[in-house]
């Protein structure tokens, strides 16, 4: 007989979505999270709201958070790390660390769903200097100050009077390895950008792009209010350099439309920092043993159509452990991992009774 | 090179001497500054978008900062074709601080709309143009010839400065009873605006005379207002003077008041609409018709006997098409005459290319001139020419004089510019002299037949 718990490896948007589904769809589940809270990085970066739609992360993470909690069956383990896993579908052994605490928990399935980390901007091959200048910021930085009010020159404490968002920084590169696009960062800029201009009505706002990537609604949802509302100024062409000059930074690009360099001086840059796989994302890919791709998210085995399974059987991932992916994705692959680790079961109690 | 956005010369900055050492022999030579002659940095350093903010006070100027790059406006644009303007690169410019409301960019623009119509975030040039225009006029940043022609139209009502007086002349040479409604107030059905071209400019006066005869023929009733007639002013008011364009149409109202007419006839696709789109918003509604919609329908009713072995292609006019979606009662005509083959252009119909006669154009050639490589009429001849046609169909007033000295400029001498009115007329023997030349019969139309001019002009006067 088939182990009918679900194990769901991290408490971010998807893993909560997915361990949601399982109790929800009635049966046992475990949840792993490394960190000592749930919510997973929009909680640890803490980000001032959510792309598209605004809403407060720790409210509505929150409330799916104890909405999960009362479900029955659900049990919640923070501050736990997976350290082993043994066995196949639908009968895995895990030994899991809780608090300093061995303890083994026998799974029928396993949602892996460790999601991503911001790439480092120390990486990044461009002269943008953000280890060197306080006021090179990237995304989350600012996240965090628009989640403060408060949103200065970390260099002086001044409100910066023009601020420009670099795109595309350690994303779509070759040389960096990740030739990937990081699929949200167009979105968040924007977003961040019109939290700016509404915080700060005087700034002038920039964006230096490649080419603007709004998936689906985000163009109208977004993109279009923040140039014809919010009047961000969007402008074609990457700035490849930031240099100091007379306490300000003089970010340097190409005018594309007129074809000739162009040299402004900013008060703040902020990086758009694309999405790489999370340290647990690769460790924990690495001890359950499934396939990962060139840029060590997972690999789901079966595109298109199969999303979530991976080459195990009875392990799905979810969210943005599978590669660059916005919250309506993570909440997406979330659930359908969740109902796929249930419905795996069945298949197996189905094939073994 | 491009410096903030403006072709300007490079400035050379010379100091006065500057010490060279040679690589040969080590020994140093003291030159003087144009030995070391430098040119400002390339380098765009200055940066706001401000002007965006300026535009957007403005009714229907917000929409230049929607712009989000995409260029499909640049191969479409008339003027981007010839030159440095384009409303993609307008948008940028305003965005680097360039003042549209000082820029010479501010009065390229024919308001074609043909960027318009591809434009995905709809960045609507027709409004932003003159809104922005309206602000440099009353700042005084006109051109002078667009200012004499803002003049002239004030003064006499007309944007040629010719006497109003003589604004029936041409209908001496039409060889029809021609009835002037000033004269004889009676009712009648269409009221022919004839508009400034027609009324003025030699080869338009040819196109009226063989309107006006097409309409015998077809038993129109109609009549003009003669010298109470006043241009409608749409083009002065694309160009930015919108307050001239409101005196112009009160005077219009006034007119057009006085008189019992069922709809307007108009040659002219820029007075049609400013009849069919800005007369309305201030409560004056008419019915209101281009020439060849008029004609369209009643093309059985004229005997088009006379073969046209030609080749024949037509420009289709931007505020005729583009502006007001008529792109078939052109070429219903042009089809309906014996012998004529009709070969399109590549650019023709909803991305017809513009003449440059519109939004102000028509007055700016020497300006317009010294920012493009070539007139837009000379590209558009150019085009007409490549279609192996012998005659270029025109039916906007502007276009006849305008591609007449294209073709002549182009080395196109052999492509004939005629309007739609007159190759009609042609077709049913009608007279095709000019208006010195005594028109001949105009077959049996309801008017009775025509005699000398001198009988004519008395039958004219006779209407009074």
């Amino acid at each position: 007989m088939a182990n009918q718990r679900v194990v769901v490896i991290g408490g971010g948007p998807a893993g909560l979505r997915a361990a949601t589904t399982v109790a929800e769809l009635g049966r046992p589940v475990v949840l792993v999270e490394q960190r000592g809270f749930l919510g997973g990085t929009p909680i640890a970066e803490r980000y001032a709201s959510m792309t598209p739609y605004l809403e407060d992360p720790e409210a509505a993470l929150g409330a799916m958070a104890s909405h999960l909690a009362s479900l029955p069956d659900v049990e919640i383990l923070l501050s736990s790390e997976v350290r082993s896993c043994s066995g196949d579908a639908p009968a895995f052994s895990l030994e899991v660390e809780v608090a300093g605490q061995s303890r083994s928990v026998e799974a029928g399935a396993i949602v892996l769903a460790t999601g991503f980390q911001h790439f480092d901007p120390g990486r990044e091959t461009q002269m943008y200097g953000y280890y060197e200048y306080p006021d090179v910021v990237a995304l989350q930085d600012l996240e965090s100050m628009l989640k403060d009010g408060n949103v200065v020159r970390p260099s002086n404490g001044e409100p910066p009077g023009r601020i420009c968002f670099i795109q595309c920084v350690g994303s779509r590169d070759r040389q960096i390895g990740n030739e990937y696009c990081s699929k949200v960062c167009c979105g968040v800029a924007s977003k961040e950008a019109i939290e700016v201009r509404q915080a700060l009505p005087d700034s002038e706002v920039f964006i230096f792009y490649i080419d603007m990537r709004m998936y689906g609604y985000w163009e109208s949802q977004i993109y279009w209010p923040a140039q014809e509302k919010h009047h961000v100024q969007y402008v074609k062409g990457i700035v490849s350099e930031v240099l100091p000059r007379d306490g300000r930074l003089l970010v340097r690009g190409e005018d594309t439309t007129m074809g000739r360099p162009m040299e402004i001086p900013m008060d703040l840059v902020v990086l758009s920092v694309g999405m790489e796989p999370s340290p647990g994302t690769r460790a924990m890919a690495k001890l359950l043993g499934v396939a990962q791709n060139k840029y060590g998210f997972v690999e789901a085995a079966r595109p298109p159509l199969d999303t979530v399974g991976t080459n195990r059987p009875g392990i799905f991932a979810a969210g943005a452990a599978l590669g660059p992916a916005d919250l309506e994705d993570c909440a997406s692959t979330g659930g359908l991992a969740g109902a796929r680790a249930v419905a795996s079961l069945a298949t197996a109690a189905v094939t073994s009774g | 090179m491009p410096v903030a956005g403006r072709k300007q010369a490079p400035t050379a900055i010379e100091k006065e001497t500057a010490t060279v050492t040679s690589t040969l022999s080590g020994r140093e030579w003291q030159l003087p500054g144009m030995w070391n002659r430098m040119f400002e940095p390339r380098v765009l350093s200055t940066y706001t978008a401000t002007g965006f903010a300026a535009l957007a006070a403005l009714p229907g100027g917000e929409s230049l900062e929607y712009c989000y790059g995409c260029g499909k406006c640049v191969p479409v644009c008339p003027v981007d074709v010839v030159g440095e303007y384009g409303p993609r690169k307008l948008h940028r410019k305003v965005q680097t601080g360039v003042d549209l409301f000082s820029a010479d960019d501010l009065w390229l623009c024919t308001t074609c709309a043909n960027c318009l119509r591809v434009c995905p975030k709809q960045v609507n040039l027709v409004e932003v143009m003159p809104a922005a225009r309206e602000v440099a006029v009353g700042a005084g940043h006109v051109p002078r010839e667009l200012q004499d022609v803002f003049e002239k139209s004030f003064r006499y009502g007309n944007a040629l400065g010719e006497n109003p007086r003589r604004r029936h002349a041409w209908t001496r040479g039409a060889g029809v009873p021609v009835r002037v409604l000033p004269n004889d107030p009676s009712p009648v059905d269409v009221l022919f605006y004839v508009e400034d071209y027609w009324s003025f400019h030699p080869r338009g006066q040819e196109a009226a005379q063989a309107f006006v005869r097409l309409l015998t023929l077809a038993g129109v009733d109609f009549a003009i207002l003669g010298p109470e007639e006043k241009t409608l002013g749409d083009s002065q008011r694309l160009a930015g003077e919108r307050g001239l364009f409101e005196v112009l149409m009160e005077d219009v109202v006034a007119t057009l008041a006085k008189y019992d007419f069922a709809r307007i006839v108009t040659p002219d696709p820029h007075g049609l609409n400013a009849l069919r789109k800005e007369y309305p918003k201030r409560g004056h509604t008419y019915e209101t018709l281009h020439y060849t919609q008029l004609l369209a329908p009643l093309v059985d009713r004229l005997p088009l006997t006379v073969p046209l072995d030609a080749k024949v292609t037509f420009h289709d006019p931007c505020y005729l098409g583009r502006h007001n979606g008529e792109y078939e009662a052109p070429r219903t005509l042009l089809r309906a005459i014996p012998g004529l083959e009709l070969v399109e252009m590549g650019r023709c119909r909803e991305n017809g290319y513009c003449c440059g006669g519109g939004g102000g154009g028509m007055w700016l050639d020497s300006f317009t001139g010294n920012h493009t490589s070539e007139r837009l009429s000379e590209r558009r001849v150019r085009e007409a020419a490549a279609t192996g046609a012998d005659i270029l169909a025109v039916c906007c007033p502007y276009e006849v004089s305008r591609f007449s000295d294209a073709a002549k400029s182009t080395g196109n001498e052999h492509l004939q510019v005629l309007d739609i009115a007159e190759l009609l007329d042609r077709a049913t023997g009608g007279a095709t002299g000019t208006s010195e030349q005594p028109s001949r019969a105009a077959g049996g139309g309801a008017a009775g037949s025509p005699g000398p001019a001198s009988s004519i002009e008395r039958a004219n006067e006779d209407g009074a």
